[in-house]
């Protein structure tokens, strides 16, 4: 239980401080990619994933971590995922983006995480769960006794396929920016605390810290007998479980996580200066939080939210999480274009 | 170089979440002439650092970003006039 408590909570407040300081948020990733034609935060997430890609294939052929990859039901997936892309975007920020913005003064984000803790709780153990159940178990699909992974559908193990994907991802990756040389960030002679504490973090240097985290994630949330790497929705749901009065609830490694990452945030944010109580006004309060209740049944439903299944899901192959990835992107685009792109035309 | 730049207009985009500091900047640089200078305040830290990367491939000139206090900053972009 200490060991929950303490690693969940350590690890927790690195996370937080890294999305501050990174400006990490897989919403403003993949919506800026339609939206300003803007790849940076892109990269950030495509280095994390490659990095645990690779470091969990690595620890797994050490014996330190088992890999657990999300279920594959391709119906709560697709249409869950949806949803939540949809949500994200409403919400301003992804799960993990709602979360660390907290800790930065942001009325919004809070506004948003309460939606998605109250519909997350709704879809995991109230009367939005039938709707999940059907769909999960409608359309569940099983590799034997184990979750579909782009490894075990392919007979092979584990290890050898993540680390030839990481490979040959990594290596066109490289080969292509060192071809358009501009990709290069500025160099500049600032001195190291400024630049850790102070200055936003370069995508590159985020997306790699942010892939070390995760794999310690992994490694600790498995000491204290989780098995999975970074998760958001399930931490807001046990909390929100031990609110709740008559229902029986433990904290848990993933509960310790959340509570650790708007620790981490706020640390940062106060650090840097950029700590401020934000006011939105009411119409953009009311936005995120509609927003927050759709990504909380979308990532129920779907079994995880962007982090569980894009950073923590694809750098396992599990199918699931592929095609939940997948759903997020296309809800998000869709909203996306629907709401700013349009009117704005 | 050095006189005073007065601003054209005015947009205070403090406590907005992502994307609007974005898209109201650009949005509002769009609608404006030609040498026209849109101050901008902010207090969004991704926006302070995304701004100012994405303003030249609209042809937008950034002038200045000045931090006020803390996440509160202040931005002099010159618009290309689109329109």
């Amino acid at each position: 239980m200490t060991t929950a408590i303490l690693s969940g909570l350590f690890v927790g407040i690195l996370f937080g401080f890294a999305l501050q300081r990174g400006r990490f948020c897989m919403n403003s990733a993949i919506r800026d990619s339609i939206l300003l034609q803007d790849f940076v935060l892109l990269k950030a997430v495509g280095a994390a994933v490659l990095v645990q890609m690779l470091g969990f294939a690595l620890m797994s052929l050490l014996g330190w971590i088992k890999i657990s990859p999300t279920p594959l039901f391709w119906g709560a997936n697709l249409v869950g995922s949806f949803i939540f892309g949809i949500g994200m975007v409403l919400a301003g920020g992804c799960a993990s983006g709602v979360t660390y913005r907290v800790g930065e003064g942001m009325t919004s984000a809070l506004s948003a995480l309460i939606g998605l803790t109250i519909s997350a709780t709704l879809t995991a153990m109230g009367f939005l769960a039938p709707i999940k159940d059907v769909l999960q178990k409608s359309t569940k699909i099983m590799v034997g006794e184990a979750n579909p992974t782009l490894a075990n559908i392919l007979g092979l193990p584990y290890a050898v396929v993540a680390i030839t994907i990481a490979v040959i991802l990594g290596g066109v990756w490289i080969f292509m920016a060192m071809k358009n040389k501009d990709d290069s960030e500025k160099k500049s002679n600032l001195p190291l605390s400024t630049k850790i504490f102070k200055k936003g973090w370069g995508w590159l240097a985020t997306g790699v810290v942010i892939g070390l985290i995760g794999m310690l994630a992994f490694v600790t949330s498995t000491w204290a007998g989780r098995s999975y790497p970074l998760a958001i929705t399930s931490g807001w749901v046990t909390i929100a479980k031990m609110i709740l009065p008559n229902v029986e609830a433990k904290m848990g490694w993933d509960a310790y996580l959340v509570i650790g990452i708007i620790v981490g945030a706020f640390l940062a944010a106060i650090i840097a200066g950029e700590f401020k109580i934000r006011w939105p006004g009411w119409g953009l309060l009311v936005q995120t939080f509609v927003g927050g209740l759709l990504m909380g049944f979308g990532a129920v439903t779907s079994g995880g939210c962007n982090v569980t299944h894009i950073l923590s899901g694809l750098p396992q192959l599990g199918i699931g999480s592929l095609l939940a990835t997948i759903s997020i992107v296309l809800g998000a685009w869709v909203t996306a274009y629907f709401i700013f792109v349009r009117r704005n035309a | 170089m050095s006189e005073i730049i007065k601003p054209t207009k005015t947009l205070d985009v403090c406590g907005k979440i992502c994307p609007y500091p974005d898209m109201d900047t650009m949005t509002t640089l769009k609608k404006m002439k030609k040498g026209e200078v849109l101050e901008v305040l902010l207090d969004y830290p991704l926006s302070v650092e995304r701004i100012p990367r994405n303003l030249k491939k609209q042809g937008h000139k950034l002038i200045s970003v000045e931090q006020i206090s803390g996440p509160n900053h202040r931005m002099l972009i010159e618009a290309f006039g689109l329109k």
